[in-house]
């Protein structure tokens, strides 16, 4: 869930869009870069952003009832690094805003640095520790993902916090609040996410090899139907 | 979910052929407004203007404008809610909750409304181009534009695809969901990858050097529209910061 429009106020606005921007801008030096090189990358980045999109589409069960969906950013933040996601997941949050009607222009740069920024550096981040520290593929896969999930929520609520906080317990107190009502009900949801993702490595190690390869996932001399 | 209904909006608005930027002019005014004026009696103007607009002149079915707003006012409402819970030794309201909580629901609906008379007036098309001539680099349009006119085609897999897994019983326990949906994205993965190179290759075939070059259509600017643009926002924030 992102941020609504004329939610948060002006400053805070600014100041997330600020701190959004530089990742941002990064994303958008290293596509342009990546064009320039391969002019055919234009649209295999088209299609990891309608992928991410779609991701978004897809309908989990939930232990709290209700279905939900997954951030999609995890499992992009692994096939196609954290910096092009940066770009991509804005622009992803983009269409949400305007296709959707989910999250908002003003509150785009607070959405961005939580679900283009950090959710695919933290997911990113476990990754690369998990597979150092000897992990397989779809381990890796699982920790990547529930954490890029969680912590998409959790920086939520936080920016949450800070913009409103509790009358009595300060910015701490609005925080346990709105990580109780936005980070903590996410708990399943993330580990969803993390076994929807190992599910989806799992066909993809079969079934697309050469653009797992392609991606820099998997090293091309390691043999077929190794899913490690 | 096929197509997505603030798109099908926005293609047929009386207002498509107005100028993105003109639309975007209006809009960017309203949603600052939406965000700076206090919520009586600017934000409440704000809103009807939206929606007036929205639903009058530019001709967005009221179905699709409601329905489009219900999963932001979800959100609204739980996120005000929770601002206006004290923990402070056992649940409470905070102090002038309601008015607190009547501020968040009045910026965010103001806003809200003027970011969808935006969405439901202008095809993201026309506002990828419009980000172009505002300097946003040729590539980074292009890749956005791609996305866009991929998701479609994705998402037209996506429904497909389930309708063909939910027949076969792919959905009927909570684990074979699991697994019907972790089959669903792989598939979509490797339909869109596919897409891609095979776009790739017929665009090659064509001789594509740089770029993705479309012609654009020409929407001229409407002086009068700047105009009333103009009067409109200036009346609404003399009223807003003068009541």
């Amino acid at each position: 869930m992102h941020i609504a429009e004329g939610f948060l106020p002006a400053p805070h606005a600014i100041g997330w869009t600020v701190v959004a921007a530089p990742f941002v801008v990064h994303g958008a030096r290293a596509v342009v870069k990546e064009v320039r090189e391969h002019p055919e990358s234009t649209l295999l980045l088209g299609a990891a952003g309608a992928f991410t999109f779609v991701l978004s589409a897809i309908k989990l069960p939930s232990v709290t009832g209700s279905s939900s969906h997954p951030t999609g950013t995890g499992a992009g933040a692994v096939l196609f690094r954290p910096p092009v996601m940066a770009l991509l997941g804005t622009v992803v949050l983009l269409f949400q805003a305007l296709l959707l009607a989910h999250g908002g222009l003003t509150t785009l740069g607070a959405n961005a640095v939580a679900f283009a920024v950090v959710g695919p550096w933290a997911g990113y981040g476990a990754y690369r520790l998990a597979r150092a520290l000897g992990a397989g593929l779809l381990p890796g896969v699982f920790v990547a993902l529930a954490l890029a999930d969680l912590a998409t929520y959790v920086t939520t609520s936080l920016q949450l916090a800070l913009a409103f906080p509790d009358a009595a317990g300060g910015f701490a107190g609005a925080a346990v609040k709105f990580l109780g009502v936005f980070a903590v009900t996410q708990v399943p949801l993330a580990v969803g996410e993390g076994l929807l993702g190992v599910l989806l490595f799992r066909v993809l190690t079969v079934n697309a090899r050469p653009e797992l390869e392609r991606l820099g996932v998997l090293r091309p001399a390691a043999t077929s139907g190794d899913v490690r | 979910m096929t197509g997505l209904a603030v798109d099908d909006a926005a293609w047929a608005s009386a207002w498509r052929t107005r100028s993105p930027v003109d639309k975007l002019v209006l809009c960017a005014g309203l949603v600052v407004c939406a965000l700076v004026l206090p919520v009586w009696p600017g934000g409440v103007l704000v809103a009807l203007a939206a929606v007036v607009l929205a639903l009058g002149p530019a001709r967005v079915p009221a179905r699709t404008f409601g329905r489009a707003a219900r999963w932001p006012l979800a959100f609204v409402a739980v996120g005000a809610l929770t601002a206006v819970v004290s923990v402070d030794g056992g649940l409470g309201w905070a102090p002038d909750a309601a008015a607190r909580a009547g501020e968040l629901v009045g910026h965010s609906v103001a806003g809200g409304a003027a970011v969808l008379l935006l969405a439901t007036t202008t095809p993201m098309t026309d506002l990828l181009a419009a980000l172009r001539r505002l300097g946003v680099p040729a590539a980074v349009v292009e890749v956005a534009g791609v996305t866009y006119r991929l998701l479609f085609v994705l998402l037209q897999s996506l429904t497909t695809i389930r309708e063909a897994q939910t027949a076969r019983m792919g959905h009927s326990t909570w684990r074979r969901s699991y697994r019907s949906s972790g089959t669903l994205a792989a598939a979509v993965f490797t339909r869109s990858f596919d897409r891609a190179r095979r776009l790739q290759e017929g665009l090659a075939g064509r001789g594509m050097e740089t770029g993705l070059r479309v012609l654009p259509e020409s929407l001229p600017s409407s002086r009068g529209f700047l105009a009333a643009t103009a009067a409109g926002l200036a009346a609404l924030v003399t009223v807003g910061v003068l009541a």
